[in-house]
């Protein structure tokens, strides 16, 4: 598994001045609640995608959030606008330290990086801690992340099927502990379905060329059955288009979820991600290798 | 019952003009084409007849009978004699994708049926790209096939509308200035040959 994150960010041309603000507002409250649950280096593990998580839950609530001013290690002199730790939040980041521990621990077991193996340290208390206070979420990491393992180790062929765990697992995350009403659990869970499928299909493409460099397993790879003669550019070339098409059903299954929630608050950011931001990432990774050669 | 206006995304006393803009963008986003095969459906349904007794309280035809969405279901049903895949097709409307899968495994009849339905499946659960190849395949198979094709298009018909939501909200990610351009230009050049013009400068 190769999940680092970071593809769901909002579309900046078209956020406005406060919109931006407020998402920035999210992502240092999320920050800060890092640090304040758990340690300051795991701060370092921080990014988007929880930062949606927390956004999109934090939105759900009847209550708005509120905002401080603060400073932080990054710029202590200047007062930024914080969101308050929340519920929301803080499940975001107990989430966020189960996933960066098990993917350094699997960078560590995959590659042997001495790096990755010194970064589990800090991660390991908070890590055990997450498991003790959202003992089922953590479970289904844990349980999802295993199955992909052997999925991986079987040379699963099938993009969907690789998916479909990850999918799982994020399906699980996006059923918030904190909410009851069975409608929009229901529908938090294919939220999260359809997001962990995009991330991990996208994710597999970033990857095509690291993949066949260092010969790792890359379902896209398999089912697409790629071949030395054939040569990489051809190939992605070739897979560019069916890659395309099922990542935006699959962003079109996500926005349609999001539009059966009943949004309190930040309805213009979250759409500006849904509609535009997930769709530029997936642009930009897709697109890179045509532009740059 | 919700406050009609709530409902609508209104301003309390909105416009007549105001009220039918935002009915119209409303059925449009929740209408059932939008959520085929999607586990939710039933969920976009119970919003669309809100919307639609919203609109109707609005606009003061409380008795209108509105035919259009409810009685939709895009499964044809074969009404003769006891078929297995009429019993998957009822087991897959019931949502229990399981048992329907199960069935259609064991059956040794594969035709374009056979793959139509094993497709509306996998696109149920969320595997979208052997989904699609499944109900192609049956488009294949049976190409006068009016459902199977529907599906099928369904789903690039899906695509479509998630880029055009994009777009009307600003999104120009997919071009860049220079194609803009280079399109412009070509516009002039062609009017040019054609003895008109389009950029009159150049």
């Amino acid at each position: 598994m190769d999940k680092l994150f970071g593809y769901v960010t909002p579309y900046k041309d078209e956020l406005k001045v406060r919109e931006y603000n407020t998402f920035k507002a999210y992502y240092c409250g999320l920050c800060k609640t890092l640090g304040s649950e758990f340690n300051q280096v795991v701060r370092f593990g921080l990014n988007y995608d929880f930062t949606f998580l927390g956004l999109l839950l934090s939105s759900l609530d009847e209550e708005r959030d509120k905002i401080k001013f603060e400073g932080c290690i990054a710029n202590p002199f200047k007062k930024k606008p914080i969101i308050v730790k929340n519920k929301n939040l803080s499940y975001s980041a107990y989430i966020s330290v189960i996933l960066v521990y098990y993917k350094l621990l699997d960078d560590w077991k995959d590659e042997r990086n001495l790096l990755s193996l010194m970064g589990m340290i800090p991660f390991i208390f908070p890590k055990n801690k997450a498991k003790n206070v959202f003992e089922d979420k953590y479970l289904a990491v844990v349980n999802n992340l295993d199955k992909l393992a052997k999925l991986e180790k079987e040379k699963c062929d099938i993009i969907d099927e690789s998916a479909d765990v990850f999918g799982k697992l994020m399906e699980e995350i996006a059923a918030s502990p904190f909410i009851s009403d069975d409608r929009t659990i229901r529908v938090l869970r294919w939220l999260g379905y359809n997001l962990g499928r995009f991330i991990y299909v996208l994710d597999a493409f970033n990857d095509i060329e690291k993949d066949v460099k260092e010969g790792n397993y890359n379902p896209i790879l398999l089912q697409y059955k790629y071949n030395l003669e054939e040569g990489l550019e051809s190939f992605i070339n070739r897979v560019r288009e069916p890659i395309e098409f099922t990542l935006t059903f699959t962003l079109d299954n996500l926005a349609k979820s999001y539009e059966l929630l009943d949004i309190k608050y930040n309805r213009s950011i979250i759409e500006n991600i849904v509609y535009m931001g997930t769709r530029q990432k997936m642009m930009q990774i897709l697109k890179k290798r045509s532009c740059k050669k | 019952m919700k406050n009609p206006y709530e409902v609508l995304g209104l301003r309390e006393g909105a416009s007549e003009e105001e009220i039918k803009r935002a009915y119209k963008r409303l059925v449009r986003k929740y209408h059932p084409d939008q959520y085929v095969n999607n586990p939710l459906a039933d969920l976009a349904e119970e919003k669309l007849k809100e919307i639609n007794e919203a609109y109707n309280i609005l606009m003061n035809k409380r008795n209108r009978n509105n035919e259009d969405n409810n009685n939709w279901n895009y499964y044809r049903y074969e009404s003769d004699s006891y078929n297995e895949f009429n019993k998957v097709r009822r087991l897959i409307d019931m949502g229990r994708l399981k048992e329907a899968y199960d069935i259609l495994e064991n059956s040794t009849n594969r035709g374009a049926e056979w793959y139509f339905l094993k497709g509306v499946i996998l696109l149920k659960k969320g595997w979208y790209e052997q989904g699609y190849q499944h109900v192609r395949r049956a488009v294949n198979l049976d190409p006068n096939n009016v459902e199977y094709r529907n599906v099928l298009n369904n789903i690039s018909f899906r695509n479509e509308t998630y880029r055009d939501v994009g777009r009307n909200m600003g999104y120009g990610g997919d071009t860049s200035l220079c194609e803009i351009c280079q399109c412009l230009i070509c516009t002039d050049c062609c009017c040019e040959c054609m003895g008109g013009d389009f950029i009159t400068c150049c």
